[in-house]
């Protein structure tokens, strides 16, 4: 026990120490996340805004289609009469914002309030709804009578906002889970490839051999410092995904950091285990590079990671659906946006404990020290 | 020499072997790489292997080693079966590999107190390092270490289980001369603590210099075994003539004179 706690610590010594794995654990993943994250991808397409129509009348109709004509609309309106169906639409971020018409809306003689309901959490989609509004509305105004400029629209219509939470995070709340799952990935694939294969070809291994102990514990000790490092990592960048892009976490509870601590755990065992099977079977960098590439980038691509798998075709979703990161970016996603317990991810861990079994087997078949 | 009477003699008893080979081969295929080999090593003697590159040197000592198993024959190390007990031998030799690297990220004292910790010893790093001469640079990685240096700190981890046998698989390959008798000192150092000594070596010189005895192996074969000296006499009883005239000083003792004895590493 002693031993492997020994090996342990100097596995995480070197492992600090090294700090061309720490940017690739680390910096790497932090850095697209941000770059991508940044990028908010939401803002290419207009804002997804529910409208319930109270009045059904003439001003209500002009409205409607002014912003959205179907073609190329200022707004993509959602219209239904269910106002607390689109309310909950809006809280689960699947609409932008919400526009309530008053029965009556203008009418002439009156004032007419029209409600607005925005996600505090989208500031850029709240600017360009409100300005499509407040534009389109100005226009109706004019169509509607020629009336002296005291009665524009602050005095015959009115904006009425308020605003709920929502807890949708559009691409960021995709985005953030996806890269904590490909950080453990590239940390596991290729932290073990490069130390392992390194250790292989300069004789370290060879040394450990002449020891009585022989270089199996030493296997240990990786396997220990890999978890903890993935452990670490998957803290890291989520709560940078929570601080720059603010992104929540599940419902903000510790359970859901312990439910994402298992599933990284499940996760990083796997991608180390496929690490030492690589490096195991390699007999040197030329060959186990190109190898750990043919693996990780597909996954990093077709996994879900970047775009939600639904982009595919049919064929190939249905193949990257099995691929071991889908699983582990699905678990984690699970956790942080919908808040999902450990207990529901029974389908994500089988995955991944099939996978591991699977890179077991191979690792231990073609293993060689040397 | 039977089995048990072999076993008992390597059981103990100062002069009695402290190393016993009988009969070992080791094949590769069509190459036999150690072929019928025997012989023994005296507790406290250097015993070195010399012979051309691929001539079996290397295979037999890993075999003496536990890291390689051979096709037949037997080889006793400090009493035990080495193909019995591998570990237990490796647990009372110390070791050094021809192209041994350690972990890049770890410093000298940090690797010895490792290594010391996978044989179940506390380690005195500082007195291992005071040894082999390392003790400025204990704080520095593997790979900032010198040639001479990664060699004297590869002898460093080899003594942290204080080894009843040393086996040193071209120590001095690729040094320049002077690391090479500081190297010399070093291997006369820890014979003289009464470390049994088994290395191969390329060179002749230091065979002379270094060895109670040598074996000559040749094609996976002893062809002959005595001290540096005996062999020598043998040669000119024959009425052998060197064909260069000798003179009382080499090129190596001119180089040395020329640019000193002391190390260069930096």
């Amino acid at each position: 026990m002693r031993l492997y706690l020994v090996l342990t610590v100097a596995s995480l010594k070197m492992y600090f120490r090294n700090r061309q794995a720490i940017f690739w654990a680390l910096f790497f993943p932090m850095l697209i996340m941000l770059i991508f994250g940044l990028l908010n991808f939401d803002r290419f397409s207009p804002p997804d805004v529910g409208f319930v129509d109270n009045a059904r009348n003439e001003a209500s109709t002009t409205f409607r289609n002014a912003v959205d004509d179907g073609e190329d609309p200022l707004l993509d309106l959602k219209v239904d009469d269910d106002e607390e169906f689109l309310r909950e639409e809006l809280r689960k971020g699947d609409v932008d914002a919400l526009i309530i018409i008053p029965e009556g809306f203008g009418d002439t003689g009156a004032r007419s309030t029209m409600q607005v309901v925005f996600d505090s959490r989208k500031p850029q989609e709240q600017g360009i709804t409100e300005t499509v509004i407040r534009d389109v509305l100005d226009s109706l105004f004019l169509d509607l009578a020629n009336v002296p400029d005291e009665f524009r629209v602050e005095s015959r219509f009115d904006v009425g906002v308020s605003f709920i939470e929502g807890q949708g995070e559009g691409f960021r709340g995709f985005l953030v889970p996806g890269i904590a799952a490909m950080a453990i990935m590239q940390a596991g694939i290729f932290g073990v490839v490069f130390s392992l294969i390194r250790f292989k070809t300069g004789g370290v291994l060879r040394r450990l051999q002449a020891t009585p102990i022989g270089p199996s514990h030493f296997l240990v000790g990786q396997m220990a410092t890999r978890l903890i490092v993935t452990l670490l990592q998957t803290y890291v960048l989520l709560l940078v995904g929570m601080l720059a892009l603010r992104v929540t976490i599940g419902d903000g509870t510790i359970l859901n950091w312990i439910d994402l601590s298992i599933m990284a755990i499940f996760g990083g065992a796997l991608f180390t285990i496929l690490g030492l099977a690589i490096s195991g079977w390699a007999k040197t960098e030329d060959v186990a590079a190109p190898v750990a590439n043919i693996v990780t980038l597909p996954m990093m691509f077709l996994s879900g990671i970047f775009f939600p798998l639904e982009v595919f075709p049919d064929w190939l979703s249905n193949i990257s659906q099995f691929f071991p990161l889908t699983y582990l970016a699905d678990g984690f996603r699970e956790i942080t946006v919908d808040g999902a317990s450990i207990g529901t991810l029974g389908p994500e861990l089988l995955g991944l404990g099939v996978w591991t079994v699977i890179a077991f087997a191979i690792a231990t078949r073609v293993f060689r020290w040397e | 020499m039977t089995e048990t009477s072999l076993s008992n003699a390597a059981r103990g008893m100062a002069g009695e072997p402290i190393i016993s080979v009988e009969g070992l081969t080791k094949r590769y295929g069509d190459l036999t790489a150690v072929d019928d080999v025997s012989f023994t090593v005296q507790r406290g003697e250097v015993f070195g292997m010399l012979g051309p590159n691929g001539a079996g040197k290397t295979t037999t000592i890993e075999i003496l080693e536990g890291m390689r198993d051979a096709d037949s024959g037997k080889a006793f190390v400090g009493g035990i079966d080495v193909q019995r007990d591998p570990k237990k031998v490796k647990s009372i030799i110390g070791v050094q590999l021809q192209s041994s690297a350690f972990f890049d990220y770890l410093s000298v004292s940090e690797t010895i107190k490792l290594y010391g910790e996978l044989y179940g010893e506390k380690v005195d790093v500082d007195a291992i390092l005071e040894q082999v001469e390392l003790t400025d640079r204990s704080k520095a990685y593997f790979k900032q270490l010198s040639g001479g240096q990664k060699q004297r700190m590869s002898i460093a981890v080899a003594l942290v289980n204080r080894p009843q046998v040393l086996f040193l698989d071209e120590p001095t390959t690729a040094l320049d001369p002077q690391a090479r008798r500081h190297m010399w000192e070093l291997i006369q150092r820890i014979q003289s603590t009464g470390t049994t000594i088994m290395l191969t070596t390329h060179y002749m010189e230091e065979a002379e210099e270094l060895c109670d005895r040598v074996a000559i192996m040749d094609r996976g074969r002893i062809v002959q075994m005595d001290t540096p000296d005996a062999l020598i006499e043998d040669l000119l009883a024959t009425g052998f003539k060197a064909v260069r005239e000798v003179k009382p000083a080499t090129l190596e003792d001119v180089f040395i004179n020329l640019t000193g004895r002391s190390l260069r590493e930096d």
